[in-house]
């Protein structure tokens, strides 16, 4: 106790002193090791900086992985979007080339078709139109044998009925005797 | 015997160097102005401008050293207003909360690290800027006019609605607690600090060598605690006055 003392007093002696070099009105400096809590504040210091350092460097080395990790991770996903963007858009621009190449094949067949259906129709119109006048030709030709047969059927008739008027046997002697010298000649 | 001459001894030594209330007066116009705070203060100031210039200088997408650190510091500020002041609200109050955590944890590391003594002042002597009064009531009124200001630009006078919250008869209480809030802050953090550096100066006059130790290590504790408190409860009120009517009773009040 009495060596504490004995310090303490040295110690504000020694204050005193420093205080009085210093002037009573102006700025100074303070080299009492004892007095300035030098030692001691060297020592919780270097405490401070021998944990800190071990506890605050672990953890900014763990945050710097971590946001590293997390940068990397984000640019691999970019980079894979990126590609998967291309690959899609390649994929895009086939299926535009598959769907043009469909639309022009479309397009001929189309075409062919156009041609092919309107070659059938004006087949079929001619075809139509052939036997429409067919048709009136052969209409035609029955009516005219329909007249014809008519004809005939009316002059037979005449014919038979006046056969009967005029026919006689003198007049068949002489038919038959004609024949026979037709014959005979 | 022996012990009334131990008194005596004790009466010799001028414990005068430990008085509280010797300042180095500075004159501007007609005030006085507590010069050792401004120097410390200054100090903590440039430390705080320096790390932000040497963390912003070379930006890197991957964070390393001093700009490392700097965005741990500011990512537990950011946790912190948005914890107390909530998802929404917290973003504009950051670097007040930011600039009050910073600067009272500095000051206070300041006060328990830095050997101050070595410069001697005409009178008083340099210590924490947070071991003064001035320092803490002009942070804690500007805890009280943020959270104002933040309470009345979320609502308008709907702010005073929050007197009245959840029951009429906590006007009284409310009313008060406006007083308290500023005077609680200020008292404490002045309180910590300045109790923590005079027990260290009791006990480096007394016993000079490694006996205040415990106590300094201790003192860096308290420090950072009450730096974390101020910061923490001025967001609580600031968090506080921004709430909305219906969903009150978060616990706010965690003095030490």
């Amino acid at each position: 106790m009495k060596m504490f003392l004995l310090l303490a007093i040295e110690a504000t002696v020694d204050a005193s002193e420093a205080a009085e070099t210093a002037g009573e009105g102006g700025f100074g400096l303070n080299f009492n090791i004892l007095e300035t809590n030098l030692i001691n504040l060297a020592i919780v210091i270097g405490l401070l900086i021998y944990f800190g350092r071990g506890f605050l460097g672990k953890m900014l080395v763990e945050r710097r992985t971590t946001i590293a990790a997390a940068i990397q991770d984000a640019e691999k996903r970019r980079k894979d979007a990126v590609s998967a963007l291309a690959m899609q858009q390649q994929k895009l621009a086939q299926a535009q080339a598959e769907a043009e190449r469909i639309k022009a094949t479309a397009e001929k067949n189309a075409e062919v078709a156009r041609d092919a259906v309107l070659s059938q129709a004006a087949q079929d119109i001619q075809r139509l139109r052939d036997a429409a006048a067919q048709d009136t030709t052969s209409d035609q030709e029955r009516a005219i044998a329909d007249l014809r047969r008519q004809v005939t059927a009316l002059a037979l008739q005449r014919v038979e009925s006046q056969l009967a008027s005029r026919l006689n046997d003198s007049v068949q002697q002489q038919l038959v005797d004609r024949s026979i010298a037709l014959i005979g000649d | 015997m022996d012990t009334l001459h131990l008194l005596d001894t004790f009466n010799l030594l001028p414990f005068a160097e430990l008085e509280v209330g010797h300042h180095l007066y500075w004159h501007l116009g007609n005030l006085k102005v507590h010069g050792q705070v401004f120097i410390t203060s200054w100090f903590v100031i440039a430390v705080l401008i320096l790390a932000s210039l040497a963390a912003t200088r070379s930006i890197q997408r991957i964070p390393t050293g001093m700009q490392n650190l700097m965005e741990y510091a500011l990512e537990f500020i950011r946790d912190l207003a948005r914890t107390q002041i909530g998802e929404k609200e917290y973003r504009a109050w950051v670097p007040f909360v930011g600039t009050l955590l910073l600067f009272i944890f500095l000051s206070n590391w300041s006060g328990a690290l830095i050997p101050w003594r070595i410069i001697k002042l005409p009178e008083g002597e340099l210590a924490a800027p947070t071991s003064d009064i001035n320092t803490t009531v002009a942070f804690a009124l500007l805890t009280s006019l943020a959270y104002f200001y933040a309470g009345f630009k979320k609502k308008g006078l709907g702010y005073f609605g929050n007197y009245v919250q959840p029951e009429p008869i906590m006007l009284p209480f409310k009313i008060i607690e406006d007083f308290t809030k500023p005077l609680s802050l200020s008292f404490r953090l002045f309180g910590n600090i300045l109790a923590d550096e005079l027990v260290v100066a009791v006990l480096v006059l007394l016993v000079p060598l490694f006996v205040p130790l415990p106590v300094m290590v201790l003192g860096l504790f308290t420090s950072a605690i009450q730096a974390l408190i101020f910061a923490t409860l001025a967001s609580a009120y600031i968090g506080e006055a921004m709430e909305d009517h219906g969903h009150e009773g978060e616990g706010h009040e965690e003095h030490s």
